[in-house]
């Protein structure tokens, strides 16, 4: 029995990272929905985005490169769904990491077709650009004058998308996807100073979301999206109003059974670590007392 | 047969495609393979993929930001004074001599007065609204209408209520665990201070919870990645929403043969923690 006891204690970490590839890969081949509640501020990004309205303009920042695409591409996913669905502009926009602009851009490409988008008449790419504070202190100003061209080298006043984009005061919806802190930059020179006509979204990595719990009750934002959850429960929301069988073909559901399926298992080896653990301790104390 | 032009080869054009996804999953289990033990496997793909993310970061800071404004005006506008940019530019680089180190400092010190004047910006539109939002009601109430030139006040219901007072007292609980202007000899303070930090060992707790989501987000995006895009490769045309059965028999077979080797030679045998 103590010897039971005591491997379950320090049973080498490998077999414990075995489990975990199993539990992550095999949801993959069994096709199920968890049921999703849909939280109050993933409720409150998707109230913004469907209240808006038609032909606005949305700024997407795309602040996330290839290290946090477990968690971010699903949460850029669904959130350009969404403004497609709505037949809303929109423009990619990345400061934090060279990548963001081409992975965002990927996303959008992937799905244009489906919603009979166009790259320069309903949605545009702003591209890699530096200096986030200074840069964006001069685009609310003047955005075509800061922005010049767009990725692949077209100016961008001459778009059809840009049509009647002037200021930050023509943009009435900011939603970062990011694991930095960008989205505070944002908040700081661009949704701050501008708060009467713009608001402000963010979707997160889940490691950085409960830091951005102070803004949403601040109403600094709007709404958040925290990690693949998030994206799952914004997916979950989409699905109902838009297209119902979106949940049994999209990746998203695929990520979001592999997540469920990793965390019962986590929580049952801690579980099964600590158990054994109060086990032990009784079995030793019963055993010093018999002497 | 001859190379149409503009491709470099037609070998090359034909099975791009299948290398990009084969030298994504030899990266992937290259990276992954840390987890049996430091290896040279690993430090490959360590390396090339410090080595992509420099070249590209380069590569997009100058076809994004240095040639539309700065190179193209200079060269094909005529906008010559845009050349003055170089000289702080250059500055920077002073840093690598001990005896022009100043000259960098003199560009560092400038954009440092900057940066300091920006955060005042940047504090009051981040912190200060935040301050009010703190001040929460605690008494339920009905919804008050608009009068004259105040804003209508919506109902507050119980629960609500409940939760501001939840709010509240975790706030000044938290605000006395850091009020380290004297000493904390009152009874209460300290019992505040205490449940404070308590308040906040929850919230670490709660983070270290979403840091293990996150982690776990990142292997699943690489699981999906070998599982489907990768496993695109081995299966017929016409099923790639499918997962590779033959990309599953792939990884349970490494697994299998990792943990063999970690009990063979004694790594994986009970008492023994791992890498």
């Amino acid at each position: 029995m103590m010897r039971i006891l005591r491997m379950m204690q320090t049973i080498d970490a490998r077999y414990l990272y075995a489990l975990l590839m199993l539990s992550v890969a095999l949801p993959f081949f069994i096709p199920f929905q968890l049921p999703v509640v849909v939280t109050p501020e993933t409720e409150a990004l998707y109230d913004a985005v469907e209240n808006l309205p038609a032909n606005s303009f949305v700024l997407v920042g795309i602040d996330w490169n290839a290290g946090s695409r477990g968690e971010n591409r699903p949460q850029t996913t669904v959130i350009l769904r969404h403004l497609m669905a709505r037949h809303l502009r929109f423009a990619l926009l990345d400061f934090s990491d060279p990548q963001g602009a081409t992975l965002g851009e990927e996303i959008a490409h992937e799905l244009q077709g489906q919603y009979g988008y166009q790259e320069g008449r309903d949605w545009v790419n702003f591209g890699y650009q530096v200096d986030m504070v200074n840069w964006l202190k001069s685009f609310v100003l003047n955005v075509p004058g800061q922005v010049q061209t767009d990725s692949s080298g077209k100016p961008v006043a001459s778009l059809p998308v840009m049509q009647g984009i002037r200021t930050a005061r023509n943009i009435p919806l900011v939603i970062d996807i990011t694991p930095t802190g960008s989205y505070q930059t944002y908040i700081q020179f661009m949704a701050g100073p501008y708060r009467n006509s713009m608001k402000m979204g963010v979707a997160l990595t889940a490691v950085m979301a409960p830091d951005a719990y102070n803004y949403l009750d601040s109403h600094q934002i709007v709404g958040l999206l925290a990690g693949l959850t998030g994206a799952a429960e914004y997916q979950s929301r989409f699905a109902q109003e838009y297209d119902k069988g979106l949940l049994l073909r999209s990746r998203v559901t695929r990520y979001s059974n592999s997540s469920s399926s990793a965390h019962i298992l986590i929580i049952c080896l801690i579980l099964m670590g600590n158990i054994a653990m109060i086990l032990e301790r009784r079995q030793r104390a019963r055993l010093h007392a018999k002497g | 047969m001859h190379t149409p032009p503009g491709v470099f080869s037609i070998w090359l054009s034909h099975n791009q495609h299948a290398m990009i996804l084969w030298a994504g999953a030899l990266s992937t289990l290259g990276l992954y393979s840390l987890l049996y033990r430091e290896n040279r496997f690993y430090r490959f793909w360590e390396h090339i993929f410090l080595g992509l993310a420099t070249g590209f970061g380069v590569e997009q800071t100058w076809n994004d930001i240095l040639l539309p404004r700065w190179w193209h005006p200079l060269w094909d506008k005529g906008e010559w004074w845009l050349i003055i940019l170089l000289v702080p530019g250059l500055l920077y680089y002073g840093i690598y001599s001990r005896k022009f180190n100043w000259m960098a400092r003199m560009v560092i010190g400038f954009y440092l007065g900057v940066a300091a004047g920006q955060s005042f910006q940047g504090f009051v539109n981040d912190t200060w609204p935040q301050i009010p939002a703190s001040f929460k009601p605690i008494i339920p109430h009905a919804a008050i209408p608009a009068l004259h030139n105040s804003q209508a006040i919506p109902a507050l219901s119980i629960e609500q209520a409940a939760t501001n007072v939840a709010f509240m007292v975790i706030l000044l609980c938290v605000l006395s665990y850091f009020f380290f202007a004297f000493e904390q000899k009152n009874r209460a303070v300290q019992t505040s201070a205490r449940l404070g930090r308590w308040m906040m060992m929850f919230s670490f707790g709660a983070i270290f919870g979403l840091t293990i989501m996150a982690r776990l987000a990142l292997l699943i995006d690489r699981v999906y990645f070998l599982l489907y895009e990768f496993g695109s490769l081995f299966e017929p045309a016409g099923t790639k929403n499918q997962p590779s059965w033959d990309v599953m028999g792939m990884l349970v077979a490494l697994i299998a043969l990792t943990l063999y080797l970690s009990w063979r030679y004694g790594e994986g045998r009970p008492g023994s923690t791992g890498s």
